[in-house]
């Protein structure tokens, strides 16, 4: 991961990234895609099954839907992510076992990144930077050396 | 209990549903504090969510494991070989079919991309020691179930296999059907074509070579899934 800003394109898809939940969205994106993927049978089969058939393409193709909406709508992320959640471990019993059980990881996974994700956060300090503050603080040693790590 | 105490109180509630956060806003806002600004993961926020959705994936794959659950399959697009000591089936159908694989698939070869397969649908069955595996290109993904007391049962599946082989044993049979009318599995083929079907059917060391699809609900007591270097 870039830490330093690029200008142009780059810059600009680091902004976007940092105003939505990217990874969660991601994730349960590529993990919808993935349980469709494992059940390419035909659809007249499917149909043939019955609505129980075609659950196991409903469910995964909802998680690619709110996958992508958790991206491009990320005001209403919550909404999306615990729907998200359990339509992952819905595929469980409806899509081959959560697509042998890597869809329904990536899924609960990034749907729990979506749910946990906050916008506006400090920026985030290093456990080093952070431990070696604390140990500053506990001296009560040179209290400017402690803001200059903040 | 979703709020950790650090969080500014601004980010405990999704913002506004009409504000799709302009991008303009988010730059002021990250100018003003000096450094960047970004979004980020909270641990203890997505533990709340991880933690409930980790037992319940649990508790599925545990009532599953019991045969208390019933598990869907619907797979295509490689071979797979299914195996079984015993199957044990009411309302069985049989008829040829022509499978057509995907435009410019490279397994289809000199075949013109297209596969006779005979497709085989049972109403319900059961299934003792069933296993399936799939071979991902050097490893197998290995599925057995059904190898204690209890068996392995499925409803409404349909298979279209390339190699089907047994100990066949039929009640009823009816050989020699057009396709279009066969009414026992509730499955029907295309018309013009030869079929058979039968009310039940034991198959007794049962080994299919699946070529395209089978759909169905199993109820998979004693699941074990696991990678290997052998098939069944």
């Amino acid at each position: 991961m870039p830490d330093r800003p690029h200008r142009g394109p780059r810059l600009a898809f680091r902004g976007w990234r940092a105003r939505r939940p990217f990874w969660g969205g991601l994730l349960l994106t590529l993990a919808g895609g993935e349980i469709l993927l494992t059940e390419k049978a035909s659809l007249k089969v499917v149909l043939h099954i019955g609505m129980q058939g075609l659950a196991g393409y409903l469910l995964p193709g909802l998680m690619v839907l709110l996958g992508l909406l958790i991206l491009f709508n990320p005001s209403q992320r919550l909404f999306y992510s615990i729907t998200g959640v359990l339509l992952s471990l819905g595929t469980w019993l409806t899509s081959n076992l959560g697509g042998f059980f890597l869809g329904l990881l990536l899924g609960v996974i990034g749907s729990c990144l979506a749910f946990g994700w906050l916008p506006d956060q400090e920026p985030r300090v290093s456990r080093r930077a952070r431990r070696k503050r604390a140990r500053a603080a506990a001296r009560a040693l040179t209290p400017d050396r402690a803001e200059g790590a903040a | 209990m979703a709020s950790s105490p650090d969080v500014p109180s601004a980010g405990n509630t999704p913002e506004n549903p009409g504000s799709d956060t302009p991008p303009e806003a988010a730059n002021a806002a990250g100018s003003t504090a000096g450094g960047e600004r970004r979004g980020r993961v909270r641990a203890r926020r997505a533990a709340v969510m991880a933690v409930p959705a980790t037992l319940i994936a649990a508790g599925l794959a545990v009532l599953t494991a019991q045969g208390a659950l019933g598990v869907q399959f619907a797979i295509s697009g490689m071979p797979f070989t299914v195996t079984a000591t015993e199957l044990n089936g009411t309302g069985f159908e049989q008829f040829g079919a022509l499978d057509n694989m995907a435009e410019g698939s490279p397994n289809a070869g000199d075949t013109g991309g297209q596969v006779l397969v005979v497709t085989s649908a049972i109403k319900n069955a059961t299934l003792t020691k069933l296993c399936q595996s799939v071979d991902l290109g050097g490893i197998n993904l290995l599925i057995t179930a059904g190898s204690g007391a209890e068996k392995v049962s499925a409803t409404d599946l349909t298979t279209d296999s390339t190699v089907l082989s047994g100990n066949a044993e039929f009640n009823n049979i009816e050989i020699g059907n057009d396709a279009s009318t066969l009414t026992k599995a509730g499955v029907k083929g295309p018309i013009g074509v030869f079929s058979q079907q039968a009310d039940t059917v034991r198959i007794a060391n049962l080994r299919q070579t699946n070529y395209a699809t089978t759909a169905g609900v199993f109820k998979l007591p004693g699941l074990k899934l696991r990678f290997s270097d052998s098939g069944c």
